[in-house]
């Protein structure tokens, strides 16, 4: 019994990472029609920055979010602006290859500068874990799992409840009715590709103090974060987070109780049956 | 002209080790023809039926794994291993492709990198079978005689000979299906699927011969690995990287085209090469970036956009 809440709360916390990645994936599917296939190595830069801004000026990487969330939101609006625009019109298959180069491409240059060493960053304060009702909680992934809450509701109240947010959503549904309206459907693309960007990066940062870094580990986040959006059906920003956090709980129970070698492989084995038989997601949410 | 092109093109392949005796010079040939024989196989599904498969180091794979084991354990002959690896790999393509073909286009591309995953993660935990991340290492291959000469696999060249059959082999596999029938076939699914099948084409049917057809090619490519290197463990043979590496190759040389595979190669894999005998690190960022490149400015790719400016000139 103590290891199955002790492994509910692990999944839930990585989860909700997870889930922040996967939601910066989904909007950007959602608005644009793109699958960013670089979407991980956004997650990588973020956690690079997150480690330098530490090691170099002693930043902690939860404050350091307030540098590199809107840096790479910048970021974010200037690849959407000179190197996908042109590039989205020419169908989906070109662009999935294109940010397949995109990818290879930063990472590679990530390979370049920084090595391909394993890193990680240790925080004085995350070396005991913290142990609520005998529950033993890593403190590093607490502080980020409400971060994540904290960002990810943000972004919700951000869609739902301002002039931007309902913009986005009116693209995302038909851009030329959209464009219509009067909405710049230009600006919302940079916009949204910048949000996206953003909170990969986000996420990697909160994500630096538990897990190693090293330059292609974008490869298996951005494999992780399909599985997710499929599950929850691409496009739809509820489904992500339910995604992500089941996806989070599969990998600790799976752990647990089947064995931790295959832990993986029932994230993708559930990613096909889903792909298979509910196209759409497993909440129906979502547009296939 | 194309057919003057062929025959120097074959001549050259054939005289180039008796140029240069450089064993730099001599791998990095080795690895243009490598991958040219797997852009060509990737092409065959990738550019012809436009099914993009993030998933054919599963092949790979599977092709270095069973040269592998059957030399090791059973002591098959490393070419009829080959061949093995070839046909297991293209039976393992069949049900692969009936679960992956009910999708289409990025959906299939997304389920072809979840089934490699998988066979990756099996690979590297089923260590009874495949040693796991020990990897298996070949320490002697034996001489053999051919045609009354005897081969030494110490040497390069006898590897180097054996790339230019498979891989112009490969590029005459992908010439005949774009004469043929089943190329007819594949580029209606490329083209138009629905129109595809309203007109009688078994698209599923057509796309798994493809894939089974490219599948066996890459089999036989991953002996070729297993042979080369001696030694394989699941992230050389089953790494993501390494399907992704031979769509760059085909689509930065022309995808549906003959020639195109071997273009990509010689640009890719040359200057990558020398990249990583100089840097250790990084020799694909010029992958992303021909890739970036010829998506946007000339989308038939590096060959396509050659045989255009000779139209034009004549």
């Amino acid at each position: 019994m103590e290891s199955f809440v002790q492994s509910v709360v692990s999944g839930v916390l990585t989860g909700s990472l997870y889930a922040m990645i996967a939601v910066g994936l989904t909007i950007v599917f959602g608005v644009m029609r793109i699958i960013n296939l670089a979407h991980g190595d956004m997650v990588m830069l973020g956690m690079f920055g997150a480690y330098w801004s530490y090691t170099l000026w002693g930043i902690d990487p939860f404050l350091s979010v307030g540098i590199w969330a809107p840096l790479m939101f910048a970021g974010g609006m200037l690849v959407q602006r000179f190197l996908l625009k042109e590039v989205i019109p020419k169908g989906e298959l070109n662009t999935l290859l294109y940010t397949a180069g995109l990818s290879l491409l930063i990472a590679n240059l990530a390979l370049f500068f920084w090595t391909g060493d394993y890193r990680t960053l240790n925080l004085d304060y995350a070396v005991m874990p913290a142990r609520p009702f005998g529950i033993s909680v890593p403190i590093p992934l607490a502080i980020a799992f409400f971060m994540a809450i904290a960002i990810t509701t943000a972004l919700y109240l951000l869609l739902s409840r301002t002039d931007v947010g309902r913009a986005m959503r009116a693209t995302a549904q038909n851009p030329q009715s959209a464009a219509l309206m009067g909405v710049d459907v230009q600006r919302i693309d940079m916009i949204t590709f910048g949000l996206g960007t953003a909170l990969a990066a986000a996420a990697g940062v909160l994500l630096v103090p538990s897990l190693y870094l090293y330059p292609t580990v974008g490869e298996i986040l951005i494999v992780k974060c399909f599985v997710i959006v499929v599950l929850g059906g691409l496009g739809s920003v509820p489904g992500a987070i339910a995604g992500g956090v089941l996806l989070g709980l599969v990998e600790s129970l799976g752990a647990v109780y089947v064995s931790v070698a295959y832990k993986d492989t029932i994230g993708f084995v559930l990613f096909l049956l889903v792909l298979l038989f509910r196209p759409a997601g497993l909440f129906g949410v979502g547009k296939s | 002209m194309t057919r003057l092109l062929a025959a120097a093109g074959l001549l050259l392949l054939a005289s180039a080790p008796l140029l240069t005796g450089n064993p730099f010079f001599q791998h990095l040939m080795i690895m243009v023809l490598f991958w040219t024989l797997l852009g060509a196989s990737w092409n065959l599904l990738g550019g012809f039926a436009g099914q993009v498969s993030f998933g054919h180091a599963v092949f790979l794979g599977i092709g270095a794994y069973v040269t592998m084991l059957s030399y090791l354990s059973l002591g098959v002959s490393p070419f009829l291993g080959m061949l093995a690896g070839g046909i297991v790999g293209a039976m393992f393509a069949v049900p692969i492709g009936l679960i992956c073909f009910r999708l289409r286009g990025p959906y299939f591309s997304l389920a072809t990198l979840a089934v490699a995953e998988i066979v990756r993660l099996v690979a590297l935990n089923w260590e009874q079978l495949t040693a796991g991340p020990m990897g298996l290492l070949i320490t002697h291959l034996p001489p053999v005689s051919f045609a009354g000469a005897t081969i030494d696999w110490e040497s390069k060249v006898p590897f180097y000979y054996l790339a230019v059959i498979l891989a112009v082999s490969a590029m005459a596999l992908t010439f005949a299906v774009s004469r043929s029938r089943l190329g007819a076939y594949l580029t209606a699914v490329r083209e138009d699927i629905d129109s595809a099948e309203a007109v009688g084409i078994d698209t599923v049917r057509t796309r798994v011969v493809a894939l089974a057809l490219s599948a066996f090619v890459v089999g036989l490519a991953g002996g070729f690995y297993a042979l080369y290197f001696r030694y394989v463990d699941p992230d050389a043979v089953f790494a993501i990287s390494l399907s992704v590496e031979m769509v760059f190759i085909a689509v930065v040389g022309g995808l549906a085209t003959t020639a195109g595979p071997i273009v990509g190669a010689v640009v890719l894999v040359s200057i990558g090469e020398i990249f990583r005998d100089r840097f250790q690190a990084g020799h694909l960022i010029f992958y992303g970036l021909f890739m970036m490149l010829v998506i946007r400015y000339l989308p038939e790719g590096i060959w396509g956009g050659l045989q255009r400016l000779f139209r034009d000139r004549g």
